[in-house]
């Protein structure tokens, strides 16, 4: 009973803790981390994109078309590698949105999901020349960005 | 107090990082031009001294098909099992990753123990040198060409060949009928940039490689570098 009384102690103890941390620094620092000078040689961070590009960049997203349609970076393209998906539609509409020669920055999920750097290498592939960039943390950093990040829409039609 | 701190050992015992053992997190299968499906098995073993279990298994494409083998999620000390990944090919061709990310029970949301990867080579029946011509804005309408050769055992013959603009002049050359193929290409208008999305029809008995893509752009130069190929 006496170390069942001390455990309940040593809780309450953390907890009020905690408390007090959240009142003086607030909620959890939630967002993605991206440390420029970790990042593989065709990522990139979103606060570059959005700080140093202005946001002026093509958003691809490799996430499933079901996904996409739910919440999306507004005017991004949907170009994924689901085999029910028409590839070579894909290709047609990216080559056209590219010819403004705008930098193109694709994101699927997070930062565990391989597809963006498969669309991006596909992208490349076409050669059509402009800069291609993967972007950290995906679809959740936009998330987490908030207002700080490109606009973006939730359960509207696609394009 | 003793009786805490061997409370406390414990659960900070159980939460230290057990995980699976795989023999190889890469593996990789040469197909032929027909394949549909490919399957592969990624062997493991728990080498730790505690159970582990497998929470959830991700694929990142509906193409892909992954199970660890007969269901069996948590694995004893010793234990070995298999995750299995089936992948239908659909249309793609040439080297293609697909990956089956892993979940152990105590990892966090964004941080998977396992990441494993199948790399499929399929061959290029259909093989072209370029996949856009490019010309820079008001520069020569000088024609540029795309070479096409058939690497496979049979002719495969170019039936059609269709452009999405007028302001490109396209021309088919058969070097060898149903091997090797020159595709010929002028911009008719170099004042303002435009794109043609050129379509190649094959008789190809396999479904993957019948449609053929490329484009022609000309445009403003990109900073940096120009659009013209010589």
């Amino acid at each position: 009973m006496n170390t069942l009384m001390r455990m309940t102690g040593i809780v309450a103890l953390a907890l009020a803790g905690a408390g007090v941390t959240y009142l003086v620094r607030g909620a959890p620092d939630r967002s993605v981390p991206c440390d420029p000078a970790t990042l593989k040689p065709d990522e990139v961070c979103l606060a570059r994109v959005i700080e140093e590009w202005q946001g002026d960049v093509l958003w691809v997203d490799a996430r499933s078309r079901a996904e996409w349609q739910r919440a999306a970076v507004d005017g991004s393209l949907l170009w994924n590698i689901d085999q029910q998906e028409d590839m070579q539609a894909f290709e047609a509409e990216g080559a056209m949105q590219m010819m403004d020669g705008r930098r193109v920055v694709v994101y699927c999920s997070n930062e565990n999901c391989g597809v963006s750097r498969q669309v991006a290498d596909r992208i490349r592939a076409m050669q059509l020349g402009n800069e291609v960039f993967v972007l950290r943390g995906g679809w959740r950093a936009l998330e987490v960005a908030g207002t700080k990040g490109p606009p973006t829409r939730s359960g509207a039609e696609p394009r | 107090m003793r009786t805490i701190c061997l409370l406390w050992m414990m659960l900070a015992g159980g939460l230290s990082g057990a995980s699976l053992t795989f023999e190889k997190t890469l593996l990789e299968l040469t197909l032929a031009a027909d394949a549909t499906t490919a399957t592969v098995d990624f062997p493991f073993e728990n080498k730790t001294d505690k159970p582990v279990t497998i929470a959830r298994v991700d694929k990142t494409c509906s193409c892909l098909a992954a199970e660890v083998q007969g269901g069996k999620l948590t694995y004893q000390p010793g234990e070995k099992g298999v995750v299995r990944a089936a992948f239908d090919l659909g249309n793609f061709t040439g080297v293609v990753d697909k990956t089956v990310v892993l979940w152990l029970d105590r990892d966090q949301r964004d941080q998977p123990s396992v990441t494993l990867t199948v790399r499929v080579h399929i061959p290029v029946l259909v093989a072209m040198d370029q996949k856009t011509l490019k010309w820079s804005l008001d520069a020569a309408p000088k024609p540029q060409r795309i070479d096409l050769r058939i690497n496979y055992n049979k002719p495969i013959r170019v039936l059609k060949v269709t452009s999405s603009s007028e302001l490109f002049k396209i021309e088919l050359k058969t070097l060898q009928e149903g091997v090797h193929y020159e595709l010929w290409v002028t911009p008719l208008e170099m004042k303002q940039p435009g794109i043609a999305v050129i379509r190649i029809e094959t008789d190809c008995e396999i479904a993957r490689h019948k449609l053929q893509q490329v484009f022609a752009v000309v445009r403003r130069d990109l900073p940096g570098k120009g659009v013209t190929t010589p």
